[in-house]
């Protein structure tokens, strides 16, 4: 689910890269109001690495596979630093292994970033919209709900970008069934990925529970 | 997605590798992004033209690029690949039920063109500046120091947590992971399950190796506030530096500015 080089238009990659600027710059800022940002810059970056060698987990669904984005389960999981590591792996990704692109890296990174801010933010919000749950069903649910979300956004603004931008002379019914079947393709990817999301983080909550601090 | 196991860098005695990594970055961006605005045909061979004649000064071996093209160029050839057949009014070929168009066919070359051309930048500016020089030019362009630290303790352990994740699917794979009968179209939630957990003990594992990697890093410094060295003369870009980035910068602004005289 990486926008390659050469897809879209220039202005929408400069779009991309100032939407990516000014969302990396927030979480910077947001990160540079804690007691002491240098202590977690080890633990997110060896995160960010593992997230992006995680990502290449393939979950079986015979006959064929399917691998994981994580970045609503990142969101959940690094907070404000979910973004600059999206954008890091992102650019590992384009940069190693030609996966994506460079001046898609803005558009991709926003793309996938930004639904990852708000899975944090869905999720931080079980102690106060999930209060009349029990533990560990509301860490579970919001957890579920982080990572479908994160995904099924990115997707719909994956698709969005794509169908737009590729030629002008396809007909807008063309456009509009290719949308609504993606989307629908997309839907049970999401499902999936939420219930990895809520798998792993009622895991760790059991493991490793200072790790869903962030 | 594969993970590499080694820096994509490779030694070479090319004016290319000599450029300054700043000049050399901040130009091969400007005409990534020059040949991102194309949108005329006939821009197509001055486009690739350019890539291919940086990629012959860079001196890198053109099974580097092969090798490095594959997987992102079946990529995009699902992408576009029914282009050609569906989009547009202008028949060029009918076979059968098959029908080549020409404005679908246009659209696919300038995908595919572009797409090559900025991969094959990209492919050059890795394979002739390391990877650290090529984040030193970053910092000093104004990366944020947050964005680097990270960029670089990531990179650092890439690899490391990446053979630590083959040994962990190794070791679910001899005990029988994946051996069960499994029915199509179908997620086994049990397999699903033993994958979370499979990922949440790489993440914990990698916590705790940060823990330890913190500590020594302050044990060395990090966190008071070190100075970096200022840049000695020595480091300043020489004349053919200059000299290549502003033919590759006049490059990038002619092909925009041609751009803009071609479009109706």
């Amino acid at each position: 689910m990486h926008i390659p080089d050469g897809i879209l238009p220039a202005q929408v990659c400069a779009a991309g890269y100032a939407i990516t600027g000014l969302a990396t710059w927030y979480s910077l800022r947001q990160i540079n109001r804690r007691p002491d940002p240098t202590a977690e810059i080890p633990k997110a970056s060896l995160l960010t690495a593992a997230f992006f060698v995680a990502s290449s987990i393939y979950i079986p669904v015979p006959p064929a596979s399917v691998h994981l984005i994580l970045n609503g389960l990142l969101g959940v999981m690094l907070g404000y630093f979910a973004f600059p590591a999206i954008l890091i792996g992102l650019f590992f990704q384009a940069l190693v292994i030609g996966h994506g692109g460079i001046t898609t890296l803005g558009v991709n990174a926003a793309m996938m970033g930004i639904p990852a801010m708000l899975a944090y933010h869905i999720f931080q919000s079980r102690n106060t919209l999930g209060k009349v749950l029990t533990e560990p069903t509301r860490t579970g649910l919001f957890a579920f709900l982080g990572g479908t979300l994160g995904l099924g956004i990115a997707a719909l603004i994956f698709l969005a970008l794509i169908i737009f931008n590729i030629p002008a002379e396809l007909d807008a019914g063309a456009e509009r069934a290719a949308i609504l079947a993606l989307s629908i393709a997309h839907v049970p990817l999401a499902l999936i990925e939420g219930l990895f999301t809520a798998m792993l983080v009622l895991f760790v909550r059991r493991v490793k529970p200072e790790l869903l601090e962030g | 997605m594969g993970v590499a196991s080694h820096d994509t860098y490779l030694h070479r005695e090319s004016v290319i590798h000599r450029w300054s990594p700043r000049l050399k970055l901040v130009s091969l961006l400007v005409l990534m992004f020059a040949f991102a605005t194309v949108r005329q045909p006939i821009l197509i061979p001055w486009m690739l033209g350019l890539a291919a004649g940086l990629y012959l000064l860079s001196g890198l071996p053109l099974a580097f690029l092969g090798q490095r093209l594959s997987y992102p160029g079946l990529f995009i050839l699902a992408l576009v690949v029914l282009l050609p057949l569906t989009v547009g009014d202008t028949v060029l070929g009918q076979w059968g039920w098959l029908t080549l168009r020409q404005e679908g066919l246009e659209a696919t070359l300038l995908i595919v063109g572009r797409f090559l051309s900025i991969l094959t930048l990209g492919f050059i500016l890795l394979g002739t500046t390391p990877f650290l020089t090529l984040l030193q030019a970053m910092r000093s362009l104004g990366l944020p120091t947050i964005l680097a630290d990270m960029t670089l303790l990531s990179y650092r352990y890439l690899f490391e947590i990446a053979a630590m994740l083959a040994t962990m699917q190794q070791a679910m794979g001899l005990r029988g992971f994946g051996q069960g009968r499994q029915r199509w179209l179908r997620v086994n939630s049990q397999a699903l399950q033993q994958l979370a957990m499979l990922a949440g003990n790489l993440l914990i594992r990698s916590y705790e190796q940060s823990e330890r990697v913190y500590k020594a890093m302050r044990l060395r410094g990090y966190g008071y506030g070190v100075k970096r060295p200022k840049p000695s003369p020595a480091d300043q870009p020489s004349p053919l530096s200059w000299g290549l980035a502003g033919g590759v910068v006049a490059a990038a602004v002619g092909l925009v500015v041609a751009e803009g005289l071609l479009r109706p």
